[in-house]
């Protein structure tokens, strides 16, 4: 009896739910032994730091991944908007509202491209997405003509990774901002329930007279603007506009949504979790590099992330009906 | 000793009992009927029959020894097979490839060794006389001959039980005959049946014996014989049954809907006021439904629907303006266009109204979960909690939800197919009585039904349709279900439709 009592409470914990929060505390606690550097805020701020333009792009891809679709774009559309919004500045910081601007609209309208082909065609998100990051990235080496191009203005840098009360830095606290942003769509507006409807079952979602479309280009769109806001992060952070900045970035973006909780399927899972699983996946990339494995192991782990959180939570969600 | 015998058994979802202390036995050579209200706990005993689940505690036993089905492969493993409501076959595949599909003769070279394969699909078919031809494709089988194909499929494991989760739904009479006598015909073979149905004349039928369930227990095992129709279902909602309101009255100076239904073989115009129930009788296949969706906004090429109301035509080019002009369908298929399975009750309910329940496109939970309540508690839905995913409620709680959701929108007109498809005796008493209520409160009601004695009692008017035409009209005090019969399957109607 005791035994069913303990499935009875496990249940009720749905673990499908919460599954990367207990994931997040395992693999903190298993950082603190190795290295005592992970009790230090600082060195957590940092490395959070280190992951922003992944975690602002993963809000916009949480909010399309619960529509049900994908955003394979993202990766482009950072390389994009970074190097654009550099290059608008021209090293000048009278030109940062318009470099910021100009990044911001052009995500925008990538994104507005991807929703509207994929709201009013039958094309699969995986492979419009994918078909537009190849041509977003290929416009992009054709505006820079291949190298670097642009240079950020003074201050820009610095402002955005200067350390509030020496430990916290903005650009930190950017995407903690930006996440409460994502949230507050997430849990507060009537496009954030619907998301989860039209992810949950599209067909069901169109015969109750949901606005589906329309729901459909504003989420892509906002994927498109969070990917620009991620693009000028990045910027911020390394200060160099190279041409491919956000070259493979949509994988780890992928990794920490789907490690968060929010499947392919759709209709589940949220920003929260992506957070958590953003932590996960830079506290996972300290361990590799503390461990003295090669850069490259971070890939591997990456690509067996994906795998092994969409398999498992394919389990989870199916014993929890 | 019985081939079944279950004792003490449990199921406990989430905390919340499905099934309680259940105790009954089942002989082999008998059809078993298993009949309850939504909810009572057939379909979760079926599961733990079948070993889709597990259970929480108690046992069963096959030919007294205890067995426990880790899987539906280990219940077919020890001759236990299903048949599910809805079916599982691949339509691009010939009759004998489904049959066998998983497990086909292989010939030496590990290929498809088809000879083989069609002559044990033919020794099959034979041997339960199931007049099926083993090289037809399944995607042009009816529906009643799909079923057969999922029987023989079954009958390939089920050396012992064979479960058939209400088999019945989707068949005409004469199929439901051609079932009955395949079924008969298995019993006297040696087989059990265990025959899960709401349909109380047809367990009455072919039934030899039926346990009873109501609220996870299982009220009591009964000889069929000697049976009546009250006897069952006063064991099954504790009460007698209520006799479905007779229609009210509809004002004569109602307003009127008329709506002009455009297909390849020409415009029909038919009308309904406000405060009606109007019937449309017909057989599978006939329209109805295709002409419900064009009505609602889901039109498909070659059926198209303008609708006027006092003069003025109603827009109703997506389900989002049929519905901002009134106008609301509710699915016959819930888990295909009706539930969001994984969402939870309140989602659920508010999911047509949400812009109304907002203010400027931010959310008021609480209004959201208290206009919830009060509409779930007036269409009388008993469930542990709002915030249970829907997908995990029984049919007919499925259905008020997705009433629910409906009414939260105020429809004018309100489209009912098949509104008590896969609900009980005692939700079913209760959904007329909720549709009359809305009636009377001066929505148009459009309700199709394939269970005539359902349009009888409910509609004040009935239409039937025949291969994609409004064939016939009859008040309902001229209708009788055998020439709404006769009309719906192509012959002279009582009543020419003008």
């Amino acid at each position: 009896m005791t035994g069913s009592r303990i499935a009875g409470a496990l249940s009720e914990l749905r673990l499908d739910r919460h599954a990367v929060f207990l994931v997040l505390i395992a693999i903190y606690l298993a950082a603190l032994t190795v290295s005592p550097a992970f009790a230090d805020p600082a060195y957590l701020f940092n490395i959070i730091r280190q992951v922003t333009p992944v975690g602002i792009a993963a809000i916009g891809v949480t909010l399309v991944m619960v529509l049900g679709g994908v955003d394979l774009s993202i990766g482009a559309v950072i390389s994009l908007t970074a190097v654009l919004c550099a290059s608008v500045m021209g090293g000048d910081a009278a030109n940062l509202p318009l470099a910021v601007g100009a990044a911001c609209a052009a995500g925008l309208l990538v994104g507005l491209a991807n929703g509207v082909l994929i709201a009013f065609s039958r094309v699969s998100p995986f492979i419009l997405t994918l078909g537009m990051g190849v041509a977003v990235m290929g416009l992009t080496q054709l505006y820079t003509g291949g190298t670097a191009k642009g240079i950020v203005s003074p201050g820009f840098r610095e402002f955005f990774n200067f350390r509030l009360a020496g430990s916290v830095p903005v650009l930190t606290l950017a995407l903690l901002v930006l996440v409460c942003v994502g949230l507050a769509i997430e849990k507060t507006t009537v496009f954030g329930r619907r998301l989860f409807l039209i992810g949950s079952n599209r067909r069901t979602a169109v015969l109750s007279g949901l606005p589906v479309r329309a729901v459909t280009v504003a989420a892509y769109m906002l994927s498109g603007l969070f990917g620009a806001l991620a693009g000028i992060a990045l910027l911020a952070r390394s200060g160099v506009s190279g041409t491919s900045a956000g070259q493979g970035l949509e994988f780890q973006v992928l990794a920490a949504v789907v490690l968060g909780g929010t499947t392919f399927e759709g209709g589940r899972g949220g920003i929260a979790g992506t957070l958590a699983g953003v932590f996960v996946l830079v506290i996972a990339f300290n361990l590799v590099n503390i461990g003295g494995l090669p850069y490259h192991m971070q890939l591997v782990f990456m690509g067996l992330i994906i795998i092994l959180a969409s398999a498992l939570y394919g389990r989870l969600s199916e014993r929890n009906g | 000793m019985p081939l079944i015998e279950v004792s003490n058994l449990s199921k406990r979802y989430s905390g919340v009992a499905a099934l309680r202390d259940v105790t009954f036995s089942a002989e082999s050579g008998e059809i078993h009927a298993i009949i309850g209200a939504n909810g009572a706990g057939k379909s979760t005993l079926m599961n733990l029959l079948s070993g889709v689940t597990q259970p929480s505690g108690g046992t069963i036993s096959l030919d007294g020894k205890a067995v426990r089905f880790s899987s539906p492969q280990a219940a077919q493993a020890a001759g236990i097979a299903t048949v599910y409501q809805e079916f599982s076959l691949v339509p691009q595949l010939s009759v004998a490839r489904n049959i066998f599909l998983g497990r086909e003769p292989r010939s030496r070279f590990g290929l498809l060794d088809r000879a083989r394969l069609a002559a044990d699909t033919r020794d099959l078919l034979e041997r339960y006389s199931i007049a099926l031809d083993p090289a037809q494709e399944v995607g042009s089988l009816s529906v009643a001959e799909q079923q057969m194909v999922e029987i023989a499929r079954a009958l390939t494991y089920a050396s012992r039980v064979l479960i058939l989760d209400e088999p019945t739904a989707v068949l005409s009479l004469t199929e439901q005959e051609n079932l009955f006598s395949i079924m008969r015909r298995l019993r006297d073979s040696g087989l059990l049946i265990l025959f899960v149905s709401h349909r109380l004349e047809e367990v009455r039928r072919i039934s030899d014996r039926m346990t009873v369930f109501r609220d996870g227990r299982n009220m009591d095992t009964r000889p069929t014989p000697g049976m009546t129709i009250a006897d069952v279902v006063q064991l099954m909602i504790g009460r007698t049954q209520s006799v479905p309101p007779a229609p009210h009255l509809v004002p004569p100076d109602a307003e009127r809907y008329t709506i002009d239904y455009a297909t390849g073989q020409g415009v029909q115009r038919i009308d309904i006021r406000r405060g009606e129930i109007l019937g449309i009788a017909g057989l599978v296949g006939a329209g109805r439904t295709t002409f419900a969706r064009a009505l609602a906004g889901n039109p498909v090429p070659g059926a198209s629907v303008v609708a006027q109301v006092n003069g003025a035509a109603l827009a109703l080019g997506t389900p989002q303006e049929a519905i901002r002009s009134g106008i609301v369908y509710l699915t016959e298929d819930r888990k295909r266009d009706g539930i969001f399975a994984g969402l939870d009750l309140v989602a659920n309910t508010t999911a047509s109204a949400l812009s109304d329940l907002a203010w400027r496109g931010i959310r008021n939970r609480r209004t959201e979960r208290v206009r919830s309540r009060a509409m779930l508690e007036r269409l009388q839905l008993v469930a542990a909690s709002l915030d249970l995913p829907i997908g995990k409620l029984s049919g007919g709680n499925q259905q008020k939800v997705v009433l629910a959701r409906a009414l939260l929108t105020r429809p004018q007109l309100l489209i009912c197919d098949e509104p008590t498809r896969g609900v009980d005796v005692g939700a079913k008493a209760e959904i007329y009585d909720l549709l009359c209520g809305i009636a009377a409160e001066g929505a148009a009601i459009l309700v199709i039904s394939s269970e005539t004695e359902e349009l009888l009692a409910l509609s004040h008017r009935i239409l039937t349709m025949h291969n994609r035409r409004f064939v016939a009209e009859m008040p309902v005090d001229q209708a009788n279900e055998n020439d709404i019969l006769l009309a719906a399957s192509g012959g002279t109607p009582a009543k020419e439709f003008s």
